[in-house]
């Protein structure tokens, strides 16, 4: 992945973000990453003309937030002319089917299940993180 | 005759006395078929006393009609005879003749008509004597004057012996008269009164029977208005009732679907701060080996600087507390799961299908083949009634249980299982899956098949959750679970199904 892109990661739990950002890092992924712990001010954020400043972005989105769920932060991303080719990866504990299809369905590019075992977790993370480092993102007009 | 009629009647006022209306139109109609009969037997009765009583007239008649004919044939023998006597001409004499041949005649019928009357037959017997004398000085008188002895002949004429006889028999002949006259007034009298009973008679039944029909009808048209109103308070309470289980079954799924949804949030809100347990755990402990690598590092080059303390500390007690929170973090994550696995089987649509259950359970027993092979258990799977319900559920509930018994056999006896099943009554199907096995206290009959609750010595692998698993599952399908176990001697658990699964969430309430 091209230094440039910036890293949007929406995300209640500190600790989730922790491990996540840790084991991205472990990865060897040194991109920028920004963290918000609300939908409200990851939505501030994404749809402000700083962004358009900031070049190509990647997100990734936890489903669980305390303001407001995941997928409706998901549907105004992939409804706007600008956001919608940033690539969204869905990172959440939920693993139920029908909210995967759901995510599928309104657009997300990748699903992820956060696996409670930390080996794995952190296995995935860092997969992820090989994925990233070859994966190409559109830049935000 | 009351003594016995009374039961009769006490079981007719009893039968009258209840107040439902089929006996009451039944007594109506019995009492217009009575009257109906009265009226036809008094119609009958005064038909027959009219015929008496034109017979009775008609013979009044007769006689009435005899008795003067007998007083006119009388007065022609004697109009013949003072003719002859007059005359002395052969053919006043033929007048008499002939009156007097015709009398005797007159006299039987007379008498057979009033025989046996003990009015008239005396009185008849009189007329017939005063006739016979009144003959016989006739004859005497016109033997006289044939012989010529007018003078004599006139003389018993004149001695009014005749006249005498003649009086009495008009009086005889009167006397009759007015006995029969007297006796058809009464007749007619009698005739008519009955008649006029007849008449009122059959007005009254008349009336009695439309009045019976009104009553009839009208108890009818009650009845037929109660049943409308029946049927109209039914139909509202029906609708009522239709709707109030349309709000049950409504308020039923939304709880349930609530309960669902809850189980299923929580588990997952519960996940999230596990994962940063787990996640942190495995950090400190990589932080800890790091620490420990340094540490050892520092004893190789300076070992007074360490203190025993810290090594214990890094060595023993955080790879041990470590170790704690990973287990307990690990065995939470596992009843998560379990909660999120059974709020899941709530979710799931059933689907119901014919199943062999004999083929299914023979398939279950396959796949554990290699587990009672090993322990040297047999499992007897016998011909199996078949099952309409949901596959996946009933193999879940049947594997469960299956693997329940091998994993709970007694070691110190070669282990049987056995699968059977048969239909009871009601549209129930019971299966019986008995083992040989441990066994289960008393005291947790109930208690296993709670979540996350087990009994017996805990010697085995498991979560407990397969009893509370089934149990739901069994539930879902409309069914239930119960055990008769003997600790030490074994377990037999029974599943009861309705043959037929029937959703109850179907189509609107879904």
């Amino acid at each position: 992945m091209s230094h440039a892109v910036k890293i949007v990661m929406v995300e209640d739990d500190l600790g989730h973000a922790k491990l996540i950002e840790k084991n991205i890092r472990r990865a060897n992924i040194s991109n920028e990453i920004e963290h918000f712990a609300d939908g409200g001010s990851a939505m501030d954020y994404l749809f402000s003309e700083e962004v358009r400043l900031n070049g190509p972005m990647l997100i990734l989105l936890d489903l669980n937030l305390p303001d407001m769920s995941g997928t409706d932060i998901l549907v105004r991303v992939k409804n706007d002319e600008r956001l919608r080719r940033a690539p969204v990866v869905i990172l959440t504990t939920t693993d139920d089917k029908h909210e995967i299809q759901r995510c599928y369905d309104l657009g997300c590019n990748v699903y992820i299940t956060k696996p409670v075992d930390y080996e794995s977790f952190a296995g995935a993370i860092r997969q992820l993180g090989l994925f990233l480092s070859v994966m190409q993102a559109p830049d935000i007009e | 005759m009351i003594s016995a009629l009374r039961p009769t009647l006490l079981a007719l006022a009893r039968f009258v006395r209840t107040p439902t209306l089929g006996r009451r139109v039944a007594g109506l109609m019995v009492l217009a078929i009575v009257l109906m009969l009265v009226l036809n037997l008094s119609v009958l009765v005064l038909i027959q006393r009219t015929v008496a009583f034109n017979d009775t007239v008609d013979e009044a008649q007769q006689v009435r009609l005899v008795s003067r004919e007998v007083l006119t044939r009388l007065v022609d023998a004697e109009t013949g005879q003072r003719g002859f006597l007059l005359t002395e001409r052969l053919e006043y004499l033929s007048i008499h003749e002939e009156a007097t041949q015709l009398l005797p005649d007159l006299l039987q019928e007379l008498a057979g008509l009033t025989g046996g009357d003990p009015d008239l037959a005396p009185r008849v017997e009189r007329v017939q004597e005063l006739s016979d004398q009144r003959l016989a000085v006739m004859n005497r008188s016109i033997s006289l004057a044939r012989t010529g002895r007018m003078d004599e002949a006139v003389g018993v004429l004149r001695s009014d012996q005749g006249k005498l006889l003649m009086d009495a028999m008009r009086t005889e002949i009167a006397a009759i008269d007015e006995i029969q006259a007297t006796r058809l007034q009464f007749r007619t009298r009698q005739s008519e009164w009955a008649g006029n009973i007849t008449v009122i008679a059959n007005a009254l039944g008349g009336v009695m029977i439309l009045v019976l029909a009104g009553a009839s009808a009208w108890l009818i048209r009650r009845y037929v208005i109660e049943i409308q109103a029946a049927r109209d308070a039914l139909d509202r309470t029906n609708a009522g009732l239709e709707h109030q289980v349309r709000d049950r079954t409504f308020e039923l799924t939304r709880a349930n679907e609530e309960i669902q949804r809850f189980a299923y949030i929580v588990s997952h809100d519960l996940r999230a701060p596990l994962v940063n347990v787990m996640g942190y755990t495995s950090e400190l402990e990589q932080a800890g080996r790091i620490i420990d690598k340094q540490m050892t590092a520092v004893e190789t080059r300076a070992p007074k600087l360490v203190e025993q303390d810290a090594l214990t500390a890094v060595r023993e007690d955080v790879p041990e507390a470590i170790g704690f929170i990973r287990a307990s973090t690990e065995k939470m994550d596992r009843l998560i799961n379990a909660i999120l696995k059974l709020s899941r089987e709530g979710r799931r649509n059933l689907v119901p299908e014919q199943l062999d259950m004999t083929l299914m359970v023979s398939n279950i027993a396959d796949s554990v083949r290699h587990q009672t092979q090993a322990s040297g258990a047999e499992i007897v799977v016998e011909s199996l009634p078949l099952l309409e319900s949901d596959r996946l559920s009933v193999e879940q509930i049947f594997g469960n249980l299956i693997d329940n018994a091998i994993k709970y056999l007694d070691a110190s006896r070669s282990g049987r299982i056995v699968v059977s099943g048969e239909e009871a009554a009601g549209g129930w199907i019971v299966y019986r899956i008995s083992d040989n096995g441990r066994g289960i206290s008393d005291r947790d009959h109930e208690r296993i098949f709670e979540l996350f609750r087990r009994s017996g010595k805990q010697d085995r692998p498991g979560e407990g959750l397969g009893l509370a698993f089934v149990r739901n599952s069994v539930r879902r399908l409309g069914g239930d679970i119960t055990l008769e176990s003997e600790l030490g001697k074994g377990s037999t658990f029974l599943l009861k199904f309705p043959t037929r699964l029937i959703l109850p969430d179907a189509g609107e309430y879904a």
